[in-house]
């Protein structure tokens, strides 16, 4: 007899925004995702409560995930954050200080939600149209054709992350790597639609970071005592399997099997084994790559008969080496290998970071996969540096896709919001019924502060964030007066494009081109894609917390 | 329950922005690596006290020598534990020495950071200004390293009779050295006449190893990067003469680490441990006996990399789950698949004639004793790296089945004799084999050995530090002044850098009213820096024993009031640390100069400062998972 349990009914908030525990929760993300914006930013220590692994990290795309909420409603916000972060890989911390700044100050200023979202939607899409203009006073045009722009780009991103405890050589060490390995995955001359290539990243424990390096082509973990097949005919012949070869019969499923007890179902499947490597062997491979095990006695076989054998390959680098070689995996050993199914490796060999042996295979013509081999002092930086680079190298591919950058270092948050205030000013929109022209200005107010309060986050040691009247960028006065910025130089604006000797002149707005000579490039940039994308990410979920009335919980 | 909650807490550490001005004067993850840092105090340097560490669950305890042992066995569970453990072990990995020193350095630094914080500096400030003070300490490590060829030269020479020194500067390659040695000597004029007549057990150890031209006073200079551990460090260099007679690269001899093995045996007393080539392997009763029969004989061998049971599988290979096997009538049960199986592979064995059959994994108990029948040896659990080379050398190819056996699997030329007859009882082992390949590739094995078992661990841990410091040495080709003298002129450069800054600082305020608190703040966190090394070297001063703690800072504050430039070379700033140790031994072993690794030093130092970095700018540990309650400092998400 089953028993029945009476089911608890549905939990409903009414108005969570008016809820303080709810609020005191936003408050509190927002100050421990604030806490880790820009370069200065703190850490976390992030660690189950069980006593795992504990990762310090201060990067969005490790840490959204890990601050998983009971309350659905903050949960809302996180989620719609890190689908950003994982579609565009940058300005995740932005988005989420600026939406929940949002959220807050909609709240303080005590406006109607609908008026508030109306405006919002307004006032987004007045920054967005500014930023998408050719004059707008933040953005900069970035030059594909010299590096410097785009180490200056991958630069900022690697900069941005201090958990990696890079010094400086360190750090323009590992942008210059990064902006290299994004070279090598633009194919050089492809007809017809390009498609970029792929970085697969190799980390290597307790080498120096300026032993990183990036490689054409691939390098796969190995044994160290790998045979490696005698460079008599380039290229190469090599196959990839996608189905095991360790002998067993996993191919078969969960059903089960009735066998004769005098039938050897492993020595029947390991001669179908032999008579693939027979097959393979007489059509002249020299390399035969699988992405789970190889029986032994396969194995043997190969290496006696000449052929370079790797197993363990891993599904994460199927894709690359199919790219690589142009092979087709194979993923059967029932039927003999389709000819088509070979491809070619042009350069075969062993190469040896720290305790790890590598087999490195490059690509018989032009390819576009290469190998950054990242070296930190340990683990915990090293996987930091790991994500920083994922990310450089996400940011890079975007600029590809729009060759601009916004300055970074909080000056375009500022300059957007000295341009809102004064567009706010000059010409009120007709928003309708929904939304009068006093609760217009109040709530674009509460937008520029929120602008604002995202570019005070970057400032960490209680110093002042000022900004300057003609050209509205962000300047920080440290509270210990002794700080030296790093980098730039003494008494440099956030992005590093101005230096505090110019004399401030009225507010022109916009203000003229404040930068005609070309040599006074900003020394911090940010994407643009990334950062137009997450500022309508920022302001979309906020209007979207904004509306939510009920919140229905299913308790049981 | 309804779907999985995850609740998020946030722990004190300093909780944000708003209120963190007054807790972030007093970081608890700098406080934690401080106290972590506190538990090894007493065993950083070369003289080692023994310690007991006990768990109070299970009321095991284990006898621990060095530091890394110490924070390994007290297995730190806070977030700020494990940190630190994660960056010893990363460091032990490569280096096996110097543990104690990032440790002591990363407390003391962290000390330093937390009183940069009391004065209100910027942790942005902080961070810069320490990164500077790190290059301070590594230039001066670099302009301060001496060549190796050079203490080799200057040791072999002091020791070496005249007619022979006379002989070598006639060769033109000697003359070069004497050269080096003689720009050595300029820089060292105490030490070679000190030498002359202190080092008189090198003499004849030196002069045997003329000889040897490959091996040009390496052993002197080992001798100075013993670090108090002169028994292990003997045996590595055993292990590194027996390793190069058969390299011969005379112009940059190489120590191969990966080809060293080591073998503990217990019960024998210390004095036992030696060092052959090959590798050793402790067998049973049954197996000596076979082992007597074929012992210094040229025998066929076998490899397998595996157990050699019948139930074995390759890695990887699943057993399907639902294979049943079904008859008309029942198999008879006489022979069972295992009788099968052994009566195959003893066939392959007997077919081969092979003699000895080395495996990686385990072997069934009946297939031992059928193997000992036939006179075969098999031995299992050997080392796979041993294993890949023993069949490198003797052109065999190993396999994982045993009936993947052919001819040309086979390797030929090993050869076994009995170490030692150790005669116990029981399953104990009876008997410690060496199995050679004459020496081919360069495989050594040192057997290490003692009455106590506990001691064991410590012991091989020593050789293994002194394996890698000879190591690096010879890699790096330099060393460094080793017994605070290093330290000593870092610290001096830092003091000198704080001055410079505050006194800059100073002037300006004078000029403009409004000075700067940078050069102040600069010069502030410098010296702090310096305290710290003060500390470490106090610490390894008051661990030689003779001085107490407050005697030892006296005596390094004088050394460096008095300090010149040329001192240090003229070698009498070094004798810090060595002066309280010397005091022990002094009737026996002359004082040598001690030395350090070069990239052992800059590694720990550059780690702890990655650490106090890390935790530095930690302001939160974010705890996943159903948390617990009733903590108040705690804040739930």
């Amino acid at each position: 007899m089953s028993r029945l349990v009476k089911k608890s009914p549905s939990v409903c908030t009414d108005l969570p925004l008016d809820n303080a525990d709810i609020c005191n929760k936003l408050r509190l993300m927002r100050e421990l995702l604030g806490s880790c914006y820009g370069p200065t930013g703190r850490l976390k220590q992030i660690h189950n409560n069980i006593g795992g692994r504990v990762v310090t990290t201060s990067s969005s795309s490790v840490l959204l995930p890990a601050i998983a909420s009971s309350e659905p409603f903050v949960n809302l916000i996180r989620t719609s954050i890190l689908h950003h972060v994982r579609r565009f890989g940058d300005c995740g911390l932005f988005a989420a200080i600026f939406c929940l700044s949002l959220v807050e100050q909609a709240k303080q200023s005590g406006l109607r939600a609908k008026a508030v979202i109306r405006s919002n939607e307004h006032l987004a899409s007045l920054c967005t149209d500014y930023l998408k203009q050719g004059g707008c006073g933040c953005k900069v045009k970035l030059d594909l054709c010299s590096g410097r722009d785009l180490v200056a780009l991958a630069r900022s991103v690697v900069s941005s992350k201090p958990a990696c405890v890079l010094t400086e050589p360190e750090c323009v060490h590992i942008s210059r790597l990064a902006v290299r390995a994004f070279l090598l995955t633009v194919p050089c001359d492809t007809p017809g639609s390009v498609s970029l290539g792929q970085t697969v990243r190799v980390s290597v424990e307790g080498l120096p970071v300026t032993h990183s390096a990036v490689v054409p082509g691939l390098l796969v973990d190995t044994a160290e005592d790998v045979y490696l097949s005698q460079p008599c005919s380039l290229p190469h012949p090599l196959v990839l399997f996608s189905a095991s070869l360790a002998g067993d019969l996993s191919e078969l499923g969960d059903g089960l099997i009735e066998v004769h007890p005098r039938v050897d179902s492993d020595s029947q499947v390991l001669s179908q084994l032999l008579e693939l490597g027979n097959q393979v062997v007489r059509d002249g491979v020299k390399v035969f790559v699988c992405q789970k095990v190889i029986h032994p006695v396969l194995q043997l076989y190969l290496t006696s008969h000449g052929v370079t054998v790797v197993e363990r390959l891993g599904v994460t680098l199927m894709e690359p080496l199919i790219q690589l070689t142009g092979a087709q995996p194979v993923a059967t050993l029932h039927s003999a290998v389709q000819p088509t199914a070979y491809g070619q490796v042009g350069g075969l060999s062993v190469r040896r970071f720290g305790s790890k042996t590598m087999l490195h295979l490059q690509a018989c013509g032009e390819s576009a996969i290469c190998t950054i081999i990242l070296c930190h002092r340990n683990e915990t930086m090293l996987n930091e540096l790991k994500v920083t680079c994922q990310k450089a190298e996400h940011v890079l591919r975007l600029a590809l896709r729009e060759p601009s950058a916004l300055r970074g270092g909080g000056c375009t948050e500022t300059h957007l919001a000295a341009y809102v205030r004064r567009q706010s000013k000059s010409e009120v929109p007709a928003l309708g019924r929904g939304c009068s022209q006093t609760e217009y200005l109040r709530a674009a107010e509460a937008f520029c502060r929120s602008l604002e309060s995202v570019a005070r986050s970057l400032e960490h040691d209680g110093g002042t964030s000022t900004i300057d009247p003609t050209h509205a960028h962000r300047w920080t006065r440290p509270s210990d007066v002794a700080t030296e910025r790093r980098g730039v130089g003494a008494g440099c604006c956030g992005c590093g494009s101005l230096d505090g000797r110019e004399t401030w002149t009225s507010a022109e707005f916009p203000p003229a081109d404040l930068l005609r000579d070309a040599s006074v490039q900003p020394g911090v940039l940010d994407s643009f894609t990334a950062k137009l994308n997450a500022l309508q990410v920022a302001v979309e979920t906020a209007n979207l917390a904004l509306d939510v009335r009920y919140v229905i919980r299913d308790v049981n | 329950m309804s779907a999985k909650l995850t609740n998020f807490l946030l722990s004190a550490v300093q909780i944000m922005l708003g209120s963190a001005v007054l807790n972030s004067r007093q970081h608890i993850g700098l406080q934690r690596v401080s106290a972590l840092a506190e538990t090894v105090r007493s065993s950083v340097g070369p003289n080692k006290k023994y310690k007991f560490i006990q768990d109070d669950t299970s009321g095991e305890s284990v006898l621990v020598c060095s530091c890394f042992r110490i924070i390994e066995s007290l297995e730190p569970t806070c977030a700020v534990g494990q940190l630190v453990l994660e960056t010893v072990q990363a460091h032990h990995k490569v280096y096996r020495s110097g543990s104690g020193c990032l440790l002591l350095l990363a407390g003391a630094w962290s000390r330093a950071a937390l009183d940069c914080l009391h004065r209100g500096i910027s942790v942005t400030n902080i961070i810069s200004f320490m990164s500077e003070g790190m290059d301070i300490c590594l230039d001066v490590c670099k302009e301060s390293t001496v060549l190796f060829e050079d203490l080799a030269v200057t040791g072999r020479r002091t020791a070496a009779p005249r007619g022979v020194e006379k002989t070598f500067t006639e060769a033109p390659q000697g003359s070069r050295h004497m050269q080096r040695a003689t720009k050595s000597d300029d820089m060292t004029p105490n030490m070679s006449v000190r030498r002359k007549t202190k080092l008189s057990r090198h003499f004849c150890e030196t002069t045997l190893h003329l000889d040897e031209p490959d091996v040009p006073g390496v052993s002197h200079a080992a001798e100075m990067l013993s670090h108090g551990c002169e028994g292990s460090m003997k045996l590595v260099v055993e292990a590194f003469q027996l390793q190069s007679k058969k390299n011969q690269e005379l112009r940059n001899p190489m120590f191969d680490i990966s080809k060293v093995m080591t073998c503990v045996l217990p019960g024998l007393p210390e004095g036992r441990a030696c060092v052959l080539h090959g590798c050793v392997v402790l067998l049973s009763h049954e197996q000596v006996s076979v082992a007597h029969q074929i012992k210094e004989r040229r025998l066929k061998v076998a490899f397998i990399n595996g157990d050699l049971t019948h139930t074995y599988r390759h890695l990887g290979f699943k057993k399907p789950p639902g294979v049943q096997p079904v008859s008309e009538r029942s198999v008879p049960s006489g022979s069972s698949k295992e009788d099968e199986w052994l009566e195959k592979v003893v066939e392959v064995f007997l077919s081969l004639e092979v003699n000895l059959i080395l495996t990686t994994g385990l072997a069934c108990e009946s297939l031992i004793q059928t193997c000992c029948r036939h006179r075969i040896l098999l031995v299992e659990r050997v080392n796979s790296p041993a294993l890949r080379l023993i069949a490198n050398s003797s052109g065999a190819l190993p396999v994982t089945y045993p009936t993947q056996l052919s001819e040309h699997c086979v390797g030929t030329g090993v050869q076994i004799f009995i170490w030692t007859d150790l005669s116990s009882y029981g399953r104990k082992p009876a008997a410690a084999v060496n199995i050679s390949t004459g020496g081919g590739v360069g495989l050594v094995t040192a057997v290490i050995t003692s009455c106590v078992d506990g001691k064991l661990q410590a012991l091989e841990d020593q050789f293994w530090a002194c394996a890698h410091r000879l190591h690096h040495a010879l890699k790096d080709r330099v060393l460094l002044p080793g017994a605070g003298a290093t330290e000593m002129l870092c610290i001096h450069h830092l003091q000198k850098a704080a001055e410079r800054h505050s006194q800059a600082d100073a002037d300006r305020a004078q000029e403009t009213k409004t000075g700067t608190a940078a050069g102040l703040h600069r010069g502030h966190v410098l010296q702090l820096m310096a305290d710290g090394l003060i500390d470490y070297i106090t610490t390894v001063t008051v661990n030689a024993g003779r001085f107490s703690a407050v005697e030892a800072r006296t005596v390094v504050s004088r050394q460096l009031q008095n300090f010149h430039r040329d001192q240090i070379m003229a070698g009498k700033f070094s004798q810090l640390a060595l002066e309280a140790e010397g005091d022990a031994s002094a009737d026996k072993t002359p004082a040598a100069r001690i030395y350090d690794n070069l990239s052992v030093k800059q590694e720990a130092w550059r780690k702890a400062l990655d650490l106090v970095f890390l935790v530095l700018q930690t302001d939160a540990e974010v705890i996943t998972g159903t948390g617990r309650k009733g903590e108040d400092n705690l804040m739930l998400l």
